[in-house]
């Protein structure tokens, strides 16, 4: 049989002091190498971005548009740019308690370069984040976010040329990110907004879309007002439904539709997709955002307590917290003042990713994203997990 | 203030595998991560209706014979982690389609013209069988080159037990000529045919350094490695195994603390004694285990004054290794439908090693490897469906020219790259049914595994700086007497059962020390 013998043995002691000898030959300081794939993902990730308000508009009678700036005095200098479509998550504290909210950008990646981001926030009836944000929120105001996080953007390998964007209310916040986007040629792609809104009123940046209608011919806006007293030319009356998704979508090829709005008006709207019979590649869906009222879903059980104990641990501390079984897991850390690692507040992105170590919960179908490991090991998340016995976690710390 | 017997700084392999060992062991400590799940590369993502595994290709270390069971699962067993396994009787097939005026190309099944496919079973003897059948007159050396490294792993394991090298001393000259000659010498002196060699050197791109640089024992470790059981993976993506050894170590009473970033190491008498996270919490420790890289580690968080100087020269001695893309694909056919009959194919612009690796310095160089899970985990994906994975490497810093408003349209056309590579050589058609898709390159990793350039590599294993003299001179290497790295930039650098090894034997260091010696 063939063998090695051929080969000399000589070589194999010089190679350890070879070794040693290379690294007594190297410079004895910390190497400075150009390393752009670390400078990509720190510009394009920060763990933090301050800022600080420059400008408050009012877009309705209900919803203001902010536009935040870099805060330098903090260590932001540039703000991180985005793919349209992306959220930003808001960092806030009301009465003591640690808060977050995740907020579409509505301006263009563009904007970014030149520092500006604007968020376009709805006043909510009882919300809790958007009034203290209406409150507080002035010009000159500091405000932190995270980076601009989120997958529901146009990805042309996925996606198809045509895209019918379905706009609820201020859902029209990321579409007109991404119409901007198509506008300067950062995207590629012929779009179709159905924008629904209560009445004439209440659209929302009537006049913007029309300029950028105007300016693009890859971009289309169809008006759908549920209560139209007066409707005006090119509008639609009544709902977003699948004969009125057809009459815009292109009849011999291919087209993706995209949906951001209410929660209510998911609830519509999907079920008109769905009588569409198109393949889910083709639907792609903003996320759901914070989830309430458990109690209401069918397949919710019976005999859940009203009060719950939780013991959760987050590091080297033990807490031993009450809250409500209508609350999310994650509102009664919230409420008890127990900062908690949130972004998306939907179950999609993962960041609340703790470990449930004994007791029940409840997630809605819609909103599971455990892995499958997850469900062997306890894994949860608990910005869409509501407790249905007393529990016991463990809660990454929030940073 | 309490303080730990040992402090582990990042849960990946290394790390979690290091805290389990010292856990086990019954010392107090203390697992700190910056992310909010374990694993680093071994973990897993969910887009819509699909759970992608986000960077394991295939474990040699899983797969039983009759007469033992693989390393990784050993280790698995042994430290009570419950892993649910898939087990794998190929190795690879390597595609290299055919250039222009190669006379000896023919059509494929595929019905595409190529110079080389090679699809290669497990067994020694089916591997060299195979070989022989594609090149004849190969078999012989193919069985010596496995002789050897059956021979050598024997010798190994007197590394780390000097009681059994006694047996092993008439292999030594053996493993001498091994690990100071290059796989193409090596292979040369075996009388193995050039074309034989090319299919035989398939897997150097595991290694992230080329043919002509690696030593023949650590490539020859490597392809045994594969060879001999098959592979194996896990059913719940590596998740599964990184989630295991979390309950391991809870179990033992071990602490883990997520999105806990270290962000100093605090320093008494000449040496760490405890680290500072998220900067402003303190923690003390007798030992440290640290499972992120040298580089990111000195830079970050010692002060210039306290890194030792022989530290910053091996940083400046070394080079990165490669660094890795890669394109998660769900899809809306199944792989049947696909045509895709194969777990792990490797799509090459020429069937030489060497010029594979020229190609691979950058983008755009036709090598790809293609995999789908649904080969090996029939159900990993909905019924009607399948995920694939390509992968591709590159070296340097690749993304110089990119300015992070570019990134996004450069990462589509990178993945429409490599996706075309894989359509054109397998004669198939993905892009109509990408129903999900995501694209990692260099700075998806460099911002999940913060190591320079983004690698998940370690350093290039040059032959001056391979596994063995790594081994033999790993406390030396150390920086303090209570400071041991693992992990990829470590002994074996990088792959799941390479990052156990150095995590379980730096945590094997730190128990035996704790209890002085016994």
């Amino acid at each position: 049989m063939a063998d090695l013998k051929s080969l000399t043995l000589k070589k194999f002691v010089p190679l350890l002091k070879d070794r040693q000898a290379r690294f007594d030959a190297a410079a004895a300081k910390l190497p400075d190498f150009p390393d752009q794939a670390s400078v990509i993902a720190k510009a394009l990730h920060p763990k933090r971005q301050y800022l600080k308000i420059s400008e408050i508009k009012d877009v309705s009678s209900d919803c203001k548009s902010f536009t935040l700036v870099p805060n330098p005095e903090k260590g932001t200098t540039a703000l991180a740019y985005f793919g349209a479509g992306k959220y930003l998550t808001v960092f806030e504290t009301v009465n003591g308690m640690p808060v977050t909210r995740a907020y579409s950008i509505s301006s263009s990646p563009k904007d970014s370069l030149e520092g500006r981001y604007v968020l376009t926030i709805r006043l909510v009836e009882d919300g809790l984040v958007s009034r203290h944000i209406f409150d507080t929120w002035t010009v000159g105001r500091e405000v932190e976010v995270s980076a601009p996080s989120g997958n529901f953007e146009y990805q042309p390998l996925r996606d198809a040329e045509k895209v019918i964007c379905i706009a609820g209310g201020s859902g029209i916040t990321p579409f007109l990110s991404m119409a901007n986007a198509v506008a300067d040629g950062d995207e590629d792609f012929e779009m179709t907004i159905l924008y629904g809104s209560r009445e004439y009123d209440s659209i929302l940046f009537r006049e913007e879309l029309d300029e950028l209608t105007n300016k693009c011919d890859k971009i289309k806006v169809v008006h759908v007002l549920e209560k139209a007293k007066r409707g005006f030319k090119g509008s639609e009356k009544g709902f977003i439904t699948a004969e009125l998704i057809k009459k815009y979508a292109p009849e011999n090829e291919p087209y993706s539709v995209f949906i951001c709005g209410s929660q209510q008006m998911y609830a519509f709207v999907d079920k008109e997709i769905e009588k569409l019979g198109l393949a889910k590649k083709y639907i792609r869906h903003e996320m759901f955002g914070e989830f309430h009222n458990p109690k209401t879903q069918e397949d919710y059980p019976a005999g859940v307590p009203e009060k719950v104990k939780i013991t959760v641990t987050v590091q080297d501390k033990t807490y031993i917290i009450f809250g409500s079984s209508s609350d999310s897991v994650m509102q009664i850390l919230e409420k008890s003042e127990i900062p908690v690692p949130a972004r998306c507040r939907s179950g999609e992105c993962g960041f609340c990713h703790s470990r449930l170590l004994s007791g029940e919960i409840y997630i809605p179908k819609h909103l599971e994203y455990r892995r499958l490991a997850d469900y062997k090991f306890g894994g949860f998340h608990p910005c869409c997990s509501f407790p249905l016995t007393d529990l016991e976690i463990i809660v990454p710390a929030a940073k | 203030m309490k303080k730990y017997d040992v402090i582990i700084i990042g849960a990946g392999n290394g790390g979690l595998a290091a805290a389990a060992t010292c856990a086990k062991a019954g010392l107090s400590t203390l697992l700190l991560e910056r992310h909010n799940i374990p694993g680093g590369s071994a973990s897993s993502f969910v887009r819509g209706r699909f759970e992608f595994e986000p960077s394991l290709h295939e474990l040699a270390g899983v797969g039983s014979s009759e007469t033992e069971v693989g390393s990784i699962e050993d280790m698995f067993i042994r430290m009570g982690g419950d892993v649910q396994w898939h087990t794998h009787d190929s190795t690879f097939r390597l595609v290299v389609p055919a250039k222009e005026g190669d006379k000896d190309a023919f059509i494929n099944e595929d019905g595409v013209l190529v110079s080389v496919d090679a699809r290669m079973p497990v067994g020694f003897q089916n591997f060299a069988r195979k070989l022989d059948e594609i090149v004849p007159g190969s078999y012989d050396s193919c069985m010596a080159a496995f002789d050897l490294s059956t021979r050598m792993f024997k010798a190994f394991e007197c590394l780390d037990d000097p009681k059994k090298l006694p047996g092993s001393i008439k292999d030594i000259p053996d493993i001498m000529r091994m690990v100071s000659h290059t796989m193409k010498e090596g292979l040369d002196a075996l009388g193995m045919p050039k074309k034989a060699q090319d299919i035989f050197n398939t897997y150097w791109c595991y290694m992230g350094s080329p043919a002509s640089q690696f030593d023949f024992l650590y490539y020859m470790c490597v392809l045994h490695s594969y060879v001999k059981n098959g592979t194996g993976i896990p059913h719940m993506r590596s998740h599964e195994m990184s989630m295991a050894l979390d309950k391991v170590i809870r179990d033992n009473d071990g602490e883990i603390w997520y999105n806990s970033e270290v962000t100093k190491v605090i320093m008494k008498d000449g040496k760490p004694a405890g680290v500072v996270i998220n900067g402003e919490k303190e923690v003390y420790g007798k030992y440290f285990i640290c499972n992120s890289y040298p580089y990111a580690v000195f830079n970050d968080l010692f002060d210039k004054k306290d890194i030792p100087e022989k530290q910053l020269k091996m940083l400046n001695a070394r080079k990165t290794a490669c660094t890795l893309t890669t394109v998660y694909l769900g899809m809306n056919v199944t792989k049947e439908e696909l045509g895709i009959t194969d777990y792990s194919v490797f799509i090459a612009p020429d069937s030489d090693s060497d010029k594979q690796y020229d190609a691979a310095q950058n983008y755009f160089s036709n090598y790809c490897i293609i995999n789908c899970l649904n080969e090996i985990i029939p159900d990993c994906t909905p019924d009607g469906t399948c995920q694939l994975f390509l992968t591709t490497m590159t070296f340097g810093d690749v993304m110089k020219d990119i300015e992070p408003k570019d990134y996004k349209k450069f990462k589509t056309k990178v993945a429409k790259d490599m996706i075309e590579t894989c359509e054109r050589a397998l004669n198939i058609s993905i892009t109509p049914y990408i129903e999900e898709i995501e694209v990692a390159l260099p700075p998806t990793f460099a911002r999940y595994l913060n190591t320079p350039l983004g690698t998940p590599y370690g350093y290039m294993l040059e032959k001056w700086d391979s596994m063995l003299p790594r081994t033999i001179q790993y406390m030396g290497d150390q920086p303090f007497d209570n400071f041991f790295f693992c992990g990829a930039s470590q002994e074996r650098g990088d792959g799941y059962g390479c990052a156990y090894y150095t995590g379980e034997k730096a945590g094997g260091i730190v128990v035996k020390k704790m209890k002085g010696g016994k």
